[in-house]
């Protein structure tokens, strides 16, 4: 295992900072919650930020958590998808698609939503779960999972996630698409 | 930096170290012994930090006690509260946006051709996976075509072709990609389509040494044998059975067991219509025409002969075959006479000729 600041991994992939953000500033804004500040990157830790009001809308506060995940997951997967075949199985020497493989990974290794959103809905979760709340049912593993996952950035878990969706995804895509 | 005053001690303190407690102003130290206070007297005590209500939040502008609009704990100035309640994404990430799905657009566009091989090599390998490799092997090839250094594809497609006994494209498929060489020669994909390639490679040398004995008298029963041994070593080879049924006609002829002969002759042509199979027939037929002198055979044995002919069209080498063949034929059937071609060359060719 080898140590790389974290601020040269965001610098390298900071296409997946900005798609992270905008898609926080985007459900924020989908659901009116006020913005106070918002930074798209920085050479900082967090690399970039937005900050918003706190909403009791559990599912505003899911989206606006989750959100980020979820967009910078399926445009991991669309980018990857369009160079996956050239790089990982037609094994073809063309830079577009290896740019466009950055581009997805890149995008891929920002999914992870930060500790603080998963632990808002950590907390609200249980309550609305006991509910019946189908959107607190579901977040609680995935917050659990996230949060896991979240600590295992110090072990690259990040790029393990953007590699296997932008892998597994593609794959998975191809061989469905394939039968017909 | 704005001053404020402790309203429990009259201390002068920043406003930013000051706190609230029941819309009182404290500086810490009283603020944690008023929340002493109202815990011993099962008080409820909610501290919270002290907002300047006076100076917008987000951009610190002077807006007086009670000025500018209430944006849930802070007080903003009105240009503020307009930007927090609909922040602007900005022209640079609108730009960047569009730019993003342009660049999406052109890249799904720009591997149409790479989704097309993709497509044919998972239906290849899920057809292979079906055991369906004559169907597969077209998907494959199609896939190559884009992409010849995949080892997936090179691979899959030499694993195919060796199964079906198409050595030829096996061998195109290895080679084209990066002239025989592959990167991992312990996966199992890669020693599977060695463990293949070998055996195949080891069939058609004995088949070859097959072909060099039964090119001399004598020789028939270990050419037979030499071409059963491929055969077992590799009993995918396109038409090895027809290739094992020849050497054993060589060997009926040899023995003189003309029935033994027609039979397989026979077998063959039906298995396999073309001109080597048909001149085959012709010839057992004319053997049995010679020892039993029933004329259907002779008819037989000419137009299978003509059939033969037929289906040499356009082929230099059979025909010159089958020109040769064909003055030996006629000696046989106007003789009754059954020679070999050795003895047939070394009575009216002078001993020339002589391959068979």
């Amino acid at each position: 295992m080898f140590f790389i600041p974290g601020q040269v991994i965001s610098a390298l992939t900071f296409p997946g900072v900005i798609v992270h953000e905008a898609a926080h500033l985007f459900f924020c804004k989908l659901f009116r919650l006020r913005v106070f500040n918002v930074c798209f990157f920085r050479f900082g830790n967090p690399a970039g930020y937005v900050i918003h009001e706190n909403s009791e809308n559990f599912t505003a506060q899911f989206f606006v958590s989750m959100g980020p995940f979820v967009v910078n997951t399926v445009l991991c997967v669309i980018f990857c998808t369009a160079a996956f075949l050239p790089v990982w199985e037609l094994k073809v020497t063309d830079p577009l698609a290896y740019f466009f493989y950055w581009l997805g990974l890149s995008i891929g290794m920002h999914a992870f939503p930060s500790t603080t959103d998963l632990s808002h809905l950590w907390k609200a979760a249980p309550a609305l779960a006991k509910k019946g709340n189908l959107l607190a049912i579901v977040s609680l593993p995935l917050s659990a999972v996230l949060v896991v996952l979240n600590y295992g950035r110090v072990i690259w878990a990040d790029l393990g996630y953007g590699i296997a969706v932008g892998v597994l995804g593609p794959i998975a895509i191809f061989r469905a698409f394939a039968r017909f | 930096m704005n001053q404020v005053v402790c309203q429990e001690c009259s201390r002068n303190l920043s406003a930013k170290e000051a706190y609230e407690l029941n819309e009182k102003v404290l500086c810490g130290s009283c603020a944690k012994a008023a929340v002493d206070r109202a815990k011993a007297g099962g008080q409820p005590a909610q501290v919270t930090r002290f907002v300047d209500k006076s100076i917008c939040a987000r951009c610190k502008t002077y807006i007086g006690e009670g000025g500018g609009v209430v944006a849930g704990p802070v007080r903003l100035c009105l240009p503020c509260s307009e930007l927090v309640q609909n922040w602007p994404y900005p022209q640079w990430l609108k730009l960047s946006l569009i730019g993003l799905l342009l660049l999406l657009v052109f890249a799904l566009f720009h591997g149409r051709n790479y989704f097309q091989a993709g497509k044919d090599l998972y239906r290849g390998e899920q057809l292979v996976e079906q055991g369906e490799y004559q169907k597969a092997l077209p998907y494959l090839r199609e896939a190559l075509k884009i992409a010849p250094n995949s080892d997936k594809g090179a691979l899959l497609t030499a694993k195919t072709a060796l199964l079906i006994g198409d050595v030829e494209t096996a061998a195109k498929a290895l080679m084209g990609h990066e002239g025989g060489r592959f990167e991992n020669a312990d996966k199992p994909e890669f020693r599977e389509v060695d463990d293949l390639w070998k055996k195949a490679n080891s069939a058609l040398e004995q088949l070859g040494k097959a072909a060099k004995l039964e090119e001399q008298d004598g020789n028939e029963v270990a050419a037979a044998k030499l071409a059963h041994g491929a055969a077992a070593l590799y009993p995918q080879l396109l038409h090895v059975d027809i290739v094992v049924d020849e050497y054993e006609e060589g060997v009926a002829f040899v023995n003189k067991d003309y029935d033994t002969y027609l039979s397989l002759a026979e077998k063959d042509w039906k298995l396999w219509p073309t001109g080597g199979t048909a001149s085959m027939l012709s010839s057992a037929l004319a053997c049995k025409y010679a020892v039993s002198g029933v004329v259907s055979y002779r008819q037989r044995s000419e137009e299978m002969l003509a059939k033969a002919k037929e289906l040499s069209q356009g082929n230099k080498e059979s025909l010159d075959r089958l020109a040769e063949f064909e003055e030996r034929n006629h000696y046989r059937l106007e003789s009754r006479e059954i020679i070999n071609k050795t003895e047939y060359d070394r009575r009216f060719r002078g001993g020339k000729n002589s391959a068979k």
